[in-house]
């Protein structure tokens, strides 16, 4: 039993419900609490890694919690395998920084924006360790509630647009993956994911399919892929940067955790290839990867096109992901690593060249390479990363990918995202050639509030550059997150060991 | 068979009432016909006899209905009522910039 | 054109509703497992928690951490309200109802606020618990802001109130849980204290503090999503 797992859920919680309540008495108490309980919820993450460090290298690494001293399958248990492991790090390292970015990027006046990132937090930890299949429900539509008001943050009409689009895409996917809860209870009569990966063959294979129909529906309406991605290009874009980097970088990636644990672990994959749904998954992943790259070629505006760009490379994600060989997963794991820690880099430049401009379209654009040639570089290099470029961590993610569907035959899919590379390098280099063009004429810059106050001007470029430094050093040294993927892997590919665990741990 | 029927026909009128009607608080009220509706078959095809999860001294154990899907339904239907209040919330704000709750301003449901 | 779509709509979607009754009709009928979660709740669940009402026991005792994540959703979505719609917090002055509305309120609302505390305390007794009580208490701060109008209940019940009342509530039910981590056990287990007999008013461990923390909670983030969205919606009325 190991209440770091617990802890990793409650401090955020706690956080998030102790600031209206610090608010009232004293204003800087708030503003070190938010400091404070970053800094222990990103040490409680460095915490479990260190103090498991045996048994990560040795591949029997695992945590469990009986919540209320229950056992399974009676009450709902915490789990932590090398996957969740490698997620939760994932998911505390970049919120880290975008806390400390959004501290630089939004100020200190609004409150409840905390508030609300605190309670994102918690919820995804709450996705990434949970271990039963109600709970996860619940979770994610916390997800869904507590990032919509952030999408909504200006208070514009477009973002209000956005938001409420979000919302009902978003909570038509949770009644979806909500009827499939409902007839797992039917027919199994348990909830935890353990014991009805045990019991799960002893349905037919009929039932079988209905079940995994409606929870790949609901989870690819949440996800935004292919004919259910209408929300996404607007919800992505309307909202601050520090917000879009959130939602297009790290809780989409928290959607494919929840597409992986379901239909390796707790479904099986073998259900999906008898059926042939794997094929059906493939089609539309790749369907959904090149429209994302065809929309953002049409696109005017610069976070717009980054939201495509998102549908894009989830899709390849997905697509990959489907083949089940061992390349297939390792490939696929590595592009969620290598795409959160582009996506971000690519949101918090953004946010800061944005600064300069009078709007987003690519006209308003010129000459914003002059204003800070250090992150405008780090943008550069990024952008690279994403059209796959070496040396940074894109080129080895995707040199991965269409390895792992050579290998397979598909050479039709490889050719797909070969082509989607190549337009990924024209429209970034429409947005990087604008950005150097001389303005001649042009209209005073308004200066934003970030520019008057020095040091929030410090803290969102030392942090825009942080990441596009991560980029390219994780490219150089890519090798190293080689050892804790192939863990991950090795627990997709072997549900027997996360039943064992649970229900006898 | 009476269940699957009615949980079907009651779940199909509020998903098109979100597709076709020209009112966003129809749509929201749509959505809430869709929740009824699951909620409604969850319990219908669970039922085990009839009487209530209770302890009164004359239960047989047999015979009470199944607790476990009242608790989940009483969560759904609060994460229900929150999720129409926020809507209902993002609609006012709207409603402050057009003066109209038509969707047709906000592209409709399948445009970008 | 409108036409057009609703047809196709229609007919899109009664293919979908007999594909979906179709399917649905060949389900096989309901299995008795015989270490189901069903089976194990009603034959030991007074045993375990203490509590009559088994509902209530999966509620706050075999599956608490649920209403934890379900009592968050609520506080978010409430953060979520407050920040869209309240910029200043100056009360809305309105006239309030006639002067029988006035008075008749007058006279139920203590038996109303006296029925929800009823619902909330004996919740592992009879049907009831933390949730719905929540509610009826939230009721209270909606009946003196339509009867009474909105300042009355601005004066009563100032917003800082409401979430220090709300925060408390999501406070304890934390705290609950993480006494139970102090006490050697793991996180919201079933704290044993002043325990005397089933069937009492007193029992059921710690589900009766859990029921008190959740309907504070839940009954004051009603009261501030209500104040949030009549504050603009109102019109500035001459004061009488």
């Amino acid at each position: 039993m190991s209440i770091a797992l617990i802890l990793l859920i409650i401090v955020p919680l706690a956080t998030a419900i102790l600031i209206p309540f610090v608010d009232v008495f004293s204003n800087t108490a708030r503003k070190l609490l938010v400091g404070f309980s970053t800094l222990v919820e990103f040490s409680l993450g460095m915490f479990i890694i260190v103090s498991n460090f045996r048994k990560i290298m040795d591949n029997t690494f695992y945590l469990t919690y009986y919540l209320g001293e229950w056992i399974p399958p009676i009450g709902i248990t915490l789990s932590m395998d090398m996957l969740s492991l490698f997620f939760s790090t994932l998911i505390s390292f970049s919120l880290l920084f975008l806390v400390i970015y959004s501290i630089g990027f939004i100020g200190h006046h609004e409150g409840k924006y905390y508030v609300l990132l605190f309670l994102i937090w918690a919820a995804m930890h709450g996705i990434v360790l949970t271990g039963d299949i109600f709970n996860l429900d619940v979770f994610l539509e916390l997800l869904l509630i507590t990032s919509a008001p952030l999408v909504a943050f200006k208070r514009n009409r477009n973002g209000t647009e956005a938001a409420i689009k979000y919302m009902f895409y978003g909570t038509i996917g949770g009644l979806f993956i909500f009827i499939g809860v409902v007839l797992v209870y039917y027919n199994l009569g348990t909830l935890n994911f353990a014991d009805i990966s045990q019991n799960f063959n002893t349905l037919s294979l009929f039932v079988r399919k209905i079940i995994a129909s409606f929870f790949l529906i609901g989870i690819f309406i949440k996800m935004g892929i292919f004919p259910f991605h209408f929300w996404l290009s607007k919800a992505h874009s309307a909202c601050p940067s520090s917000i879009s980097a959130l939602l297009s970088g790290v809780i989409v990636k928290v959607y494919v955790y929840v597409f992986i644990r379901l239909f390796w672990n707790v479904i099986g994959f073998d259900v999906l290839v008898e059926t042939g749904l794997d094929h059906i998954i493939l089609v539309v992943a790749l369907i959904s990867s090149i429209i994302g790259h065809i929309m953002a070629l049409y696109e005017n505006d610069i976070k717009r096109t980054l939201a495509y760009s998102t549908i894009a490379n989830l899709g390849m994600i997905i697509a990959v992901l489907t083949l089940n060989t061992k390349l297939a997963l390792l490939a696929g794991l590595l592009h969620v690593l290598a795409h959160l820690l582009m996506k971000v880099s690519l949101f918090t430049a953004t946010g800061y060249i944005l600064q300069f401009t009078p709007g987003h379209k690519r006209e308003d654009l010129k000459g914003v390479a002059y204003k800070n040639m250090l992150v405008f570089v780090g943008f550069i290099i990024v952008a690279g990363g994403m059209i796959g470029l070496p040396p940074m961590i894109g080129f080895a993610s995707k040199w991965y990918v269409l390895k792992a569907f050579m290998t397979d035959g598909l050479s039709l899919a490889a050719v797909i995202i070969i082509i989607g590379s190549i337009f990924a390098f024209v429209y970034y280099i429409k947005y990087i050639i604008t950005g150097f063009k001389k303005m001649t004429l042009g209209p005073p810059d308004k200066f934003r509030l970030i520019l008057t106050v020095f040091y929030r001007e410090r803290v969102v470029t030392d942090i825009a550059l942080f990441f596009a430094i991560a980029v390219l050093i994780s490219g150089i040294f890519f090798k190293v997150v080689f050892g804790p993927i192939e863990g991950a892997v090795e627990v997709i590919q072997n549900p027997s060991f996360y039943i064992d665990y649970i229900l006898s741990g | 068979m009476i269940n699957n029927l009615v949980f079907v026909i009651v779940f199909l009128l509020g998903f098109y009432a979100i597709l076709v009607k020209k009112n966003l608080i129809k749509m929201v009220i749509g959505l809430n016909i869709m929740e009824g509706a699951i909620f409604y078959w969850f319990i219908s095809i669970t039922d085990r006899g009839g009487m209530i999860p209770i302890v009164n001294g004359t239960q047989v154990a047999s015979q009470m209905n199944d607790p476990v899907p009242q608790a989940l339904i009483l969560t759904g239907i609060v994460i229900g009522a929150s999720t129409s209040a926020f809507l209902l919330t993002l609609i006012i704000e709207l409603n402050k910039f057009t003066n109209s709750t038509n969707p047709d301003q906000i592209g409709g449901m399948i445009e970008d | 054109m409108s036409r057009a779509k609703h047809i196709f709509t229609l007919i899109i979607l009664s293919l979908l509703g007999v594909t979906l009754l179709v399917n649905f009709d060949k389900l096989p009928g309901q299995f008795e497992y015989a270490n189901s979660i069903y089976h194990h709740i009603t034959h030991n669940g007074v045993n375990e928690t203490g509590s009559l009402n088994f509902v209530t026991a999966i509620l706050y005792d075999y599956r608490a951490y649920d209403s934890l994540g379900e009592s968050t959703i609520i506080f978010g979505a409430v953060s979520g309200i407050v920040l869209l719609l309240s910029r200043k917090t100056l009360p809305v002055s309105s006239h309030g109802l006639s002067f029988i509305v006035k008075r008749t309120f007058g006279m139920l609302t203590p038996f109303i606020f006296l029925f929800g505390i009823y619902i909330i305390s004996h919740g592992h007794l009879s049907p009831g618990g933390g949730f719905q009580g929540g509610v009826i208490l939230g009721a209270i701060s909606i009946i003196f802001s339509i009867v009474y109008g909105s300042e009355f209940d601005y004066k009563r019940y100032s917003p800082t109130t409401k979430t220090l009342l709300e925060t408390s509530g999501a406070l304890l039910f934390i705290g609950l849980g993480l006494l139970g981590i102090v006490m050697g056990g793991n996180f919201l287990v079933n704290l044993k204290i002043l325990n005397s007999g089933v069937g009492s008013l007193i029992s059921g461990g710690s589900i009766p503090f859990i029921n008190i923390g959740i309907g504070f909670k839940i009954g004051a983030g009603l009261a501030i999503i209500f104040y949030s969205m009549i504050q603009k919606t109102f019109k500035e009325e001459v004061n009488l």
